[in-house]
């Protein structure tokens, strides 16, 4: 049966916890979350979109080139207007044949998305990644930020069994007018939990199992209290509704929040998912809701989940670095020009900016990167051939920029982020060495040395004339 | 092919003058150098100008060479700008040496220069970078700095090089340049400052950095026929050597070494018959403080790894066995991008003639090393002191 064959979740780095939220406003409007993952200046919905769907990919139930469908979910989307799943599919190298699908404006996006691929023939990939904003006195303080990525396909181990929809007009819950960034609610705290409620209650109740069997049940949840009360209507135990939440550790993540509360209860790595006894796999149920349609999914079985460990940990940081990280506090005007590197030009080099694509000399062997010009080795004029570098390496060179010692173009990121390191980083290929200069991300710069070994990731590099630019970026990777 | 003179050279003041344009600048290096020449010199024999500059701010990206010879009135004067970065004047200097070698003229002009104080620190930044490779090391988010720094952590951890090795470059060029009174940053620092000043580009700091400086400078390039007429002492210039290089220090075999130097030093000493064991004294481009360490085992005053102790040994000090940089070289006397190479020529002239503000004792030999970007083009040159007097 057509289900869920692979998945992955992805959860920035950084977390604010609603005590230093609290301590920052005297207050706080973060019922049941304790803390929330905050992306970093590098990250938006299409970054983390890519690094959650790299994980689910790198197992190998699907290979990547036989993908028909690419589908995402998101409300907060680098751009309004503009691409959002070509960069992706050509981040995650994808073919150029899949049928795309972008889906957002509401929270219950996922489903929308999750319903595209089961009805899609052939592996489809499927992404929920949010990084919903609000107004910082009140609104934005239980927003959260995370990716879940699902590899759709015929006889996976989790199956799903059956989705139900029910959709009615609800206003004024959640909404963000046109042009806005910031998510707003009325507040109209009684009506609006009776509507999430009755529409959840009626998705739940079509769905083709007994909700009292389910083992888990990722309910939406804009609040670590809700989930519950939105299913105060249904058979559902409090303890199947606790294995589906995530809230209160990353956030509400919009689109993302069910979806990563669905992959940690179909977690088969988790003993905690999908009942007691870890040896039969249980029913999972989802249920989405926004903007007026509620949506339900029932799941049978259980799937690895490449990053799961994400939901734990990270880095908490203080609250002024929240706002700076998040943008709240930055401009983010370049003055004095940027780099002039044309957007043709940049286009020209996503193979490598992506999938690091560096190039044999077939004259004496040596490896270009990139893969343009004279051999770097030889300096013979010659047609490389062409092979994608791992995406680990070694920092063979580092500095640290420091404030006010970045080009203007990267003014923006180092008032956000702080100092940021710059490397070389080396790549061992089977065909020699590749060698190129990059961000490490995701770590205290001072933490950094070289000799570190670093992993590949993409990140925005920087924005210029309204269009942000993507690229790759490393991060450490932990001695565990 | 014949031998080729510098006749005379000279460079305006070093430093911050925002007011000046790059027409007055050189104005007053093209003076400097027809005052240096000892005996008579028509400035109307200059038959071909070759004139280096980055072009820092913009103003007059198209044309800029002849609207400085025009501008001094030597009106008519076919003129080439130069432009290889920072080696954009020691590369017009080689093209005057060429010219005059070649027996095409017998009176060449060579010099540069550069306006870099006026613009404000978010347009100075987008200008210090435009040298480093763009694709892919600025995008990465390097200025000039950060390229240089990442040399410098390669350094220290292949060889051992320590912040203080670095730092004394900066003690002994600004204790030279507190001697030079066309220096931009003419005072003294001890180790203690130049160690604990803040972080520009880790590990590099600022005491590591030349500043960014105003400045023009100029040198008059002649055939043997003419240097003998109109001097008694000439500089001859034994051997004039240059490479280029991969433009991104990422695209080298080495991050510890700068190719461009190591076969243009080789090219210059083979042209001079001398070696590194014959110079008196240098004038090597420490645009950064790693730099200078770079130079000295590029172009073989030690072995790979051994600058730090030269410097720490005094080997380069004014005193020692090779003094490097006595006109307080770019970190002191100041780095006008365009003006630089041919300012080295300056301070070789002076001290092949023993008119040098920090004089080393009767040198024969002088080299002087002028670096674009971080080893995209490279030129050295031997200076020997004139024998016909």
């Amino acid at each position: 049966m057509r289900g869920i064959a692979a998945a992955g979740a992805y959860v920035p780095r950084f977390r604010l916890t609603t005590d230093e939220l609290s301590e920052a406003w005297g207050t706080s409007h973060a019922s049941g979350i304790e803390r929330k993952a905050v992306p970093a200046a590098d990250e938006d919905a299409l970054t983390m979109a890519v690094e959650a769907a790299e994980r689910a990919l790198s197992s190998d139930a699907v290979d990547r080139e036989d993908l028909t469908l690419a589908a995402v979910a998101t409300t907060t989307p680098p751009a309004e207007e503009g691409e959002l799943l070509p960069r992706l599919a050509r981040a995650l190298d994808l073919p150029r044949s899949v049928a795309t699908a972008t889906v957002g404006g509401h929270t219950a996006a996922g489903a929308e998305a999750l319903s595209r691929a089961l009805d899609a023939e052939g592996p489809a990939l499927v992404v929920a990644a949010d990084c919903p904003a609000g107004e910082p006195a009140e609104g934005d303080h239980p927003l959260g930020a995370g990716a879940a990525a699902f590899v759709v396909d015929d006889d996976a181990s989790a199956t799903v069994t059956g989705t139900a929809w029910y959709t009615e007009e609800t206003p004024g819950i959640r909404f963000r007018e046109r042009g806005g960034e910031e998510v707003a609610s009325l507040d109209v705290t009684t009506y609006q939990r009776n509507a999430i409620r009755e529409a959840v209650t009626e998705a739940v109740s079509s769905l083709p199992v007994d909700p009292a069997d389910a083992d888990a049940a990722a309910v939406h949840q804009p609040d670590g209290q809700f989930p519950y009360r939105a299913t105060a209507d249904l058979p559902v135990s409090n303890g199947a509704v606790a294995a589906g939440t995530v809230v209160d550790r990353i956030g509400d993540a919009g689109a993302a929040t069910v979806p990563l509360g669905l992959l940690a209860a179909l977690d088969a790595d988790d003993p905690e998912s999908n009942g007691d006894d870890a040896e039969s796999a249980g029913t999972s149920i989802a249920a989405f809701f926004g903007g007026g349609t509620a949506a339900g999914v029932a799941v049978e079985g259980d799937v690895d989940v490449v990053g799961i460990h994400d939901l734990e940990g990270g880095t908490t940081v203080d609250y002024a670095s929240y706002l700076r990280e998040r943008g709240y506090v930055v401009s983010g005007d370049v003055a004095g020009g940027g780099a002039h590197v044309s957007l043709p030009n940049w286009r020209r080099s996503l193979d490598q900016r992506y999938r690091l694509v560096a190039g044999i000399c077939p004259e004496c062997g040596g490896v270009s990167f990139p893969p343009e010009g004279a051999c770097q080795s030889c300096h013979s004029r010659v047609e490389f051939e062409e092979f994608e570098a791992p995406r680990t390496g070694t920092v063979r060179a580092l500095t640290v920029i420091g404030q006010g010692g970045a080009p203007p173009e990267f003014a923006e990121l180092q008032q956000r982020d702080g100092a940021y390191a710059v490397a070389i980083v080396e790549l061992e290929a089977a065909a020699g060495r590749v060698r190129l200069p990059a961000q490490v991300t995701d770590a205290d710069p001072a933490d950094v040395d070289v000799g570190d070994e670093v992993r590949a990731t993409v990140r925005r590099i920087y924005e210029q004339e309204g269009v942000p630019r993507y690229g790759v970026k490393f991060e450490p990777i932990e001695s565990e | 092919m014949r031998d080729v003179y510098v006749l005379g050279a000279g460079q305006s003041s070093f430093g911050s003058f925002p007011e000046e344009t790059y027409l007055t600048l050189f104005d007053d290096a093209f003076d400097a150098a027809l005052d240096s020449v000892d005996g008579e010199f028509d400035p109307g024999a200059i038959e071909e100008a070759y004139l280096g500059t980055l072009g820092v701010g913009g103003r007059q990206i198209g044309l800029s060479g002849p609207a400085v010879t025009e501008h001094l009135g030597l009106h008519g004067v076919p003129t080439t700008r130069v432009e290889n970065a920072c080696a954009a004047s020691g590369f017009a200097f080689r093209q005057a040496v060429t010219a005059v070698k070649s027996g095409v003229v017998d009176v060449a002009l060579a010099g540069g220069y550069e306006v870099m104080t006026d613009a404000s620190s978010d347009h100075t930044r987008w200008w210090l970078g435009v040298s480093g490779e763009t694709e892919w090391e600025r995008t990465s988010g390097t200025t000039f700095a950060g390229v240089y720094a990442q040399m410098a952590s390669a350094h220290m951890d292949e060889y051992g090089t320590t912040a203080e090795d670095l730092s004394r470059v900066a003690v002994k060029n600004h204790a030279n340049g507190a001697k030079n009174p066309k220096a931009h940053l003419g005072f003294e620092c001890s180790l203690e400052d130049a160690v604990s000043a803040p972080s520009v580009a880790d590990p590099l700091n600022l005491y590591h950095c030349c500043p960014t400086t105003d400045g023009a400078s100029a040198a008059i390039v002649v055939s043997e026929e003419v240097a003998r007429e109109a001097s008694d002492a000439a500089v001859r210039v034994a051997g004039a050597g240059a490479a280029s290089g991969r433009v991104g220090l990422f695209q080298r075999d080495s991050l510890t070494s700068v190719p461009a130097s190591v076969t243009a030093g080789e090219s210059a000493y083979e042209q001079a018959g001398v070696g590194p064991d014959d110079l008196d004294f240098a004038e090597v481009h420490d645009c950064f403080a790693i730099a200078e360490l770079l130079a000295y085992e590029d172009l073989g005053f030690c072995e790979r790894g051994e600058a730090g102790r030269l410097l720490r040994e005094g080997v380069t000090d004014p005193d020692g066995e090779l003094p490097v940089n006595t006109s307080g070289g770019l970190k002191s006397k100041g780095h006008p991008i365009g003006a630089t190479g041919t300012g080295q020529i300056v301070e070789a002239f002076k001290q092949l003639r023993g008119e040098a503000y920090v004089q080393v004792d009767d040198p024969k030999y002088g080299l002087t090393h002028n670096v674009g970007g971080s080893g995209g083009g490279v030129t050295v040159h031997v200076l020997e002191r004139g024998e016909f007097a």
